[in-house]
């Protein structure tokens, strides 16, 4: 009887619950774009010292927003996604150098090819999952870093390529010594991958993809195959990752080999984590403040910054097991109550 | 008319174990088949073979007279060969809603669409809001799944069979872990099935088989032992045989 009771609350209780909670995060999700615009803008007049380091938060924020798509809605568990973002950065920076220097061309570039690695490398190892899968991705990145580091001739290997001189944004705006250019560029393609991003989630494709990752085996009992949504989400991904590959190269000039490497996958790993996976905001949140928090360590304790990193890992591990971004979910309960 | 569900000379083999023996059954549009037997008969088996999770050892498998022996699961998912699973299996993290809209978007292959917003594909919300109201789910929708209670699991797992326009259902013990008192909801929910769609329902509940089928098949060690009404089954004594002592409340 009592058995039964609890059953009837339970029963009753979700729907008042849910009524609001997915309201007030929709309106809290609209507000994010905007409010990541003005953080934006307010940065640039507030920190124009700093322009160098955002404009590579924006576009680490890209980067790291790739892996949330493939890792936090698609359940992918990844160490490669630097293989995209480099190839991307490469990509763009070659045809920088040797044949067009429109950015957004630039752009586009290194978002076909970090699209295509990921599409070719995706459907050859995502029918393996877990563990085996996470060492089929770091596979992929140290092939390709080798592939990188051999071809000497186009990518300059181990001194990295420089010489990446785009040509002004629209025709009007030249990629000012200052950095201004840069980091307004770098911001606003973030905000529109972001919108796009948001998009993709919400998209019918986008509720698949959550479907293959909680259950691939009751996606395909629905008729889906659950292996294709995985590989065109991944190329996806790989497409966002190329971009900012090829925006780090356009804004800063120089790609280098770390640029397609295991750690700077797990780097990713780490932000992402830190934000929250599984929420776009999470990819940006945790870029920021890993960033940050890097650059004000680095400069006071050259040598045990790590350690801080790694604590303040570890503090939101244990304390906010969602990331940074779980904050909101808890001021929206909190409101509740 | 041709059979929508047509079994001939079905088997499965593991290892020289003879889990399936050659099964024979039909099932017309409309029909509602109950399919019974003690543990271990070889229902799960059956269902398995039927609904392509298994590769039979010999034997073909029809459906409105297509030959779909060697296609996949997916591929007869596609042509209306629909089951629910015997323990819920649910996204966990999504909603009702979500799940309906899904399995909606699935059938209607359109979830390659990457840039479409879910909420705004037409017809699908009044679509799942029929889905909702068929099985009483409306007060639930927006509620994650992990939070539903067990009943109402059970009635999503229809749903989510209903959403993808059957021919044939395979319920697999629909009212399997859902307490006797609240049987009669998912029973309820049966009653409303489409009268054109043909059922086949696994089950143990007696009372359930008794009230929702009108022929019964039963198997017993891998073999089609009888086949017929409530009546003419609880008559026949081999069905008593083969529940004796593996059952105390045999079909009386």
């Amino acid at each position: 009887m009592s058995g039964r009771h609890m059953g009837a609350v339970a029963a009753d209780q979700p729907p008042q619950v849910a009524a609001r909670g997915p309201r007030l995060r929709r309106t809290l999700g609209g507000a994010a774009v905007p409010l990541l615009a003005a953080a934006g803008l307010a940065a640039f007049w507030l920190f124009p010292n700093d322009l160098g380091l955002m404009t590579r938060i924006a576009a680490t924020a890209l980067y790291v927003l790739s892996l949330d798509l493939v890792l936090g809605f698609g359940g992918i568990a990844t160490l490669g996604q630097a293989a995209m973002f480099g190839t991307g950065a490469y990509a763009a920076g070659i045809a920088a150098v040797h044949l067009v220097s429109d950015p957004l061309v630039l752009l586009a570039v290194g978002g076909l090819a970090g699209g295509l690695v990921a599409l070719v490398t995706g459907a050859l190892i995502l029918h393996a999952r877990g563990l085996t899968l996470l060492m089929l991705t770091i596979a992929v990145v140290q092939i390709v870093q080798e592939v990188v580091n051999k071809a000497r001739d186009l990518t300059g290997g181990s001194d990295g390529l420089s010489g990446i001189e785009p040509s002004p944004l629209f025709g009007l705006f030249r990629f000012d010594m200052f950095g201004r250019t840069s980091y307004l560029f770098a911001l606003a393609v973030l905000l529109v991958g972001v919108l796009v991003a948001r998009r993709i989630v919400r998209s019918p494709f986008g509720l698949a993809c959550r479907g293959v990752k909680e259950d691939p085996l009751r996606v395909a009992a629905l008729g889906g195959s659950p292996r294709r949504y995985l590989v065109t989400l991944y190329a996806v991904a790989g497409v966002f990752a190329g971009v900012a590959g090829a925006l780090t190269a356009v804004t800063s000039g120089i790609v280098g080999l770390d640029s397609v490497s295991f750690s700077w996958s797990a780097e990713a790993l780490v932000m992402l984590v830190l934000g929250g996976a599984g929420r776009l905001v999470g990819a940006i949140i945790g870029t920021v403040a890993f960033m940050t928090i890097h650059h004000v360590m680095a400069a006071i304790d050259p040598f045990h910054w790590m350690l801080f990193i790694g604590l303040f890992l570890m503090g939101t591990v244990l304390f906010l097991p969602g990331g940074i971004a779980s904050l909101a979910d808890r001021f929206i309960k909190g409101n509740r109550a | 008319m041709t059979a929508l569900l047509d079994v001939q000379g079905l088997s499965k083999n593991f290892d020289g174990l003879q889990v399936s023996a050659d099964i024979t059954l039909a099932l017309h549009p409309g029909e509602r088949c109950a399919l019974i037997g003690p543990n271990g008969a070889g229902k799960t088996t059956f269902v398995n073979l039927v609904t392509g999770v298994l590769a039979p050892s010999s034997g073909t498998i029809r459906l409105a007279g297509q030959d779909v022996t060697r296609l996949s699961a997916q591929a007869r998912v596609r042509l209306g060969l629909i089951r629910s699973f015997q323990v819920a299996r649910l996204f966990r993290s999504m909603t009702v809603r979500e799940h309906l809209e899904l399995a909606v978007l699935e059938r209607e292959r359109k979830t390659f669409r990457l840039f479409a917003s879910v909420r705004r594909t037409p017809g699908l919300a009044d679509e799942v809001a029929g889905l909702l109201d068929g099985m009483g789910l409306v007060p639930v929708a927006d509620t994650a799944v992990g939070a539903l209670a067990y009943g109402q699991q059970r009635l999503l797992e229809i749903a989510l069979a209903l959403a993808l326009k059957p021919k044939l259902l395979i319920l697999d013990e629909p009212a399997a872990g859902v307490p006797h008192s609240e049987s009669h909801r998912i029973l309820d929910a049966l009653d409303r099935l489409p009268a054109d769609l043909a059922v086949l329902m696994i089950e143990h509940d007696m009372d359930l088989v008794f009230r929702f089928a009108k022929r019964i098949v039963v198997l017993a060690q891998g073999r089609l032992l009888c086949s017929g009404t409530a009546k003419e089954i609880t008559a026949d004594p081999r069905v008593r045989e083969v529940y004796l002592g593996s059952r105390a409340n045999a079909p009386h």
